[in-house]
């Protein structure tokens, strides 16, 4: 080519009379080698054509030389330009990635059992300006896809988008059959969609997720909002292997487990609705949560209603004696009483036109953990009025019961506090009415009460002993942890709680049933019952709470439908069941559990109490 | 000798140019083996995902539960028969049973040996916690 066109250059631009020059060349010619000569050649064109400056004609040249010179730096810039730059985006597929569902991470429970991950569906869309008939069109689609609604389809065929959606998730049979009925304009895409194989289990944790793959409750918003969301609406779109897929705290077999008895004990004492849950109180983390009804987060249809929520941390409820838990670590954590203390309930406690009673009453004094133990409302109350309202205001505040309490769910409520906080409100909060909180708020500050004092804000995602010790304020002594876990204990061993009293495992509890509040007033038929439970009593690992919505009293109950009859129960038998899924062995009782407390002279917690069988 | 220049000239030309189309048209054949192998890839992962997914499915908890209720005669756990290896007791000393056969044979016993002698022998040969 370059040859060609300086010969052409050679005998077009070059006057007959500056023929002596290629002839000179000429006589150079015979190299010792052919690309030698070349160079020479070309030298020769290049001198000729400079030599042509002394014409008078050359700026004529030139500027057609410039010319072109210009015109091919132009093309060969375009070029680079075009070799260096990235395949442009078709638009089609730009306008398909606004659309198409993207990849989510596995969720995982603590074990690596998936909890939900993404299978690749196919989806059929349409270009509607390719769309040669509509009517036509509409016809055979929906006699391929009978499911499909004829007017929505045919007014979606006739927008002036590039793009719609015809169905999502068909299976390989439809997509076969559309493909058959050959189209213009119709096509299909993978896509992902999320499936949760467990069904319901976990699903209050889980949450669920729209058409478009994106996380609108429960931790997969929490994933969306840690920044899955706005990369996909950046443009970035992750493959499945980028994505590190999300370990939960929960445990499958056992959140599987705690459900199951759940629904049994439901099912028997005819309540309208329960909740269970199990925290590690070292780490904080919710090792298993149930809450029923519950929904199926694969059709999330019904999910919305609003007997579906997650009663321990959208619903807030009075939380009855296992309240009297924080009033006494609050008495006995200021000093104002201490376990050898007597508090009087001789006598109902009147307070303006308010009388507060003992549903177990003794009518003497009681010690500090009898009041625990025979859950006298009366001896809370008094406790608390001990340490003042301020001061009851203040612990409170300091345990997380007064405002809303957030963990990785989106989902969450606030407590309802007392607008006006009297002395009177002190009395009744001690002993779990007056102050309406998430179940899992209390089951926060019960933990912190007998994990030694550490404040552990509870958490859905795995978490180590460390990570959870480096924001954990201490909230309490650790004597008064030690008396909290003495007195629960004993409360299993001669109070409300023997239905967890299991030989091996060393298990302390606190019941707690609240009447509930029917047109204002307290309804005596209708309670609230809760269980919390704490494994083993003398370390501490699981606190386990069970609570149902107005159990019904049952022949073999003897009449009774207060919480040591129902949610104590399905506790007993979800420890007895969760234990060896926890790794737990059954173990003899320690010789010395609670040592804090016999270097503080209080040698009675180191053996075995023996009482009354009724409390 | 210009004429053979050309002739070689053109010759490199039309071999080089050969060479540049078939090192394209390989690159282009070793793309598309690239693509392939990598959609290739990509479908393998969607399977296992897949698969796992379905796995998960078919051995959730409430499944196996069912099933097992349904077609074992299993009873559940209680936590008395958890026990721990250092609980269990020591192992029952060997028993020796073929010796003890041959000896029943009475094959060892010396035929003209006194009976008090015999049961010496017979103790020899297997522990005495064995009999």
């Amino acid at each position: 080519m370059t040859q060609a066109s300086s010969q052409f250059e050679l005998s077009a631009g070059q006057p007959p009379e500056d023929g002596s020059q290629p002839n000179d060349d000429r006589g150079d010619a015979p190299r010792p080698s052919g690309l030698a000569f070349l160079a020479a050649r070309c030298w020769s064109l290049l001198a000729g054509f400079w030599r042509l400056r002394a014409d008078k004609s050359s700026w004529r040249i030139r500027l057609v030389a410039a010319g072109f010179a210009a015109l091919y730096l132009v093309i060969g810039l375009r070029l680079v330009y075009l070799g260096a730059k990235p395949e442009p985006p078709q638009a089609l597929k730009s306008a398909v990635s606004d659309t198409v569902s993207e990849a989510r991470p596995d969720v995982l429970d603590r074990n690596g059992e998936i909890l939900a991950t993404d299978v690749k569906v196919t989806s059929a869309f349409a270009e509607p300006r390719r769309i040669i008939d509509i009517d036509d069109a509409v016809d055979l689609l929906t006699g391929v896809l009978p499911d499909l609604d004829a007017q929505a389809l045919h007014e979606r065929l006739s927008s002036r988008k590039g793009f719609v959606w015809i169905k999502r998730n068909i299976s390989p049979k439809e997509q076969d059959e559309i493909f058959r009925l050959g189209l213009p304009g119709v096509g299909f895409l993978p896509e992902n969609r999320r499936v949760y194989p467990n069904g319901p289990i976990a699903s209050h944790v889980l949450g669920f997720t729209d058409v478009d793959n994106k996380g609108i409750a429960g931790i997969e918003k929490y994933i969306d909002g840690q920044g899955l969301a706005a990369l996909n609406d950046f443009g970035v779109h992750l493959t499945p292997e980028d994505l590190q897929p999300v370990a939960l705290s929960l445990d499958l077999k056992v959140t599987h487990a705690v459900r199951d008895e759940l629904a049994q004990g439901i099912e028997k004492f005819k309540a309208k609705s329960g909740a269970a849950a199990i925290m590690d109180v070292n780490t904080g983390e919710v090792i298993a949560l149930a809450s029923l009804p519950d929904f199926d987060p694969n059709s999330p249809v019904d999910a919305r209603e609003p007997d579906r929520i997650n009663r321990l941390t959208v619903g807030v409820y009075e939380m009855g004696s296992t309240f009297k838990a924080l009033s006494l670590a609050m008495a006995l954590d200021s000093g104002k009483v201490t376990l050898n203390s007597r508090v009087d309930a001789r006598d109902s406690l009147r307070y303006g036109r308010f009388t507060i009673h003992d549903f177990h009453a003794q009518h003497r004094m009681l010690t500090v953990p009898e009041v625990f133990t025979y859950s006298s409302n009366i001896g809370a109350a008094r406790m608390a009025l001990m340490v003042g309202v301020d001061g009851h205001k203040a612990f409170l505040s300091k345990m997380g019961q007064l405002d809303r309490m957030r963990t990785e769910l989106p989902e969450s409520a606030a407590p309802l506090v007392p607008k006006r906080w009297s002395e009177l409100n002190t009395m009744t909060i001690a002993f779990g009415q007056g102050l309406n909180v998430a179940p899992l708020q209390a089951m926060m500050a019960v933990a912190a009460l007998v994990n030694g004092g550490m404040m552990i804000r509870p958490t859905f995602l795995k978490r180590s002993a460390e990570d959870a010790m480096k924001d954990a304020t201490s909230v309490v002594k650790p004597e008064t942890s030690e008396s909290l876990r003495y007195l629960m204990r004993l409360n299993a061993e001669v109070g409300s709680a023997k239905a967890v009293d299991i030989k091996g495992y060393f298990v302390g509890g606190k019941t707690g049933t609240a009447d509930k509040i029917v047109h204002g007033h307290y309804a005596q038929d209708r309670v609230f019952t809760t269980f919390m439970a704490i494994m083993p009593a003398d370390k501490p690992q699981y606190l386990f709470l069970t609570l149902m919505d107005e159990p019904q009293a049952l022949p073999e109950t003897h009449g009774y439908r207060t919480a040591a009859w129902n949610s104590g129960e399905v506790t007993g038998k979800i420890i007895r069941r969760v234990g060896p899924l926890l790794g737990l062995p059954p173990q003899p009782d320690p010789t010395e559990p609670f040592p804090l407390l016999a270097k503080l002279g209080y040698t009675a917690a180191n053996t075995p109490a023996t009482g009354s069988t009724e409390h | 000798m210009l004429r053979y220049l050309n002739v070689l000239a053109i010759a490199g030309l039309i071999g080089s140019a050969v060479y540049a189309y078939s090192i394209k048209y390989e690159t282009m054949l070793f793309a598309e083996q690239i693509v392939k192998a990598r959609q290739d890839i990509a479908s393998e992962h969607d399977k296992i995902e897949m698969l796992r997914a379905e796995w998960a499915y078919l051995t959730r908890p409430e499944r196996i539960q069912a099933l097992a209720d349904q077609h074992l005669d299993l009873q559940q756990l209680s936590l008395d028969q958890i026990v721990k290896v250092t609980d269990l007791p020591d192992r029952a000393p060997k028993v020796d049973g073929i010796g003890r056969e041959l000896e029943s044979l009475g094959l060892a016993v010396p035929t003209n040996t006194p009976h008090a002698d015999r049961s010496a022998v017979n103790g020899a040969a297997t522990p005495a916690s064995a009999q």
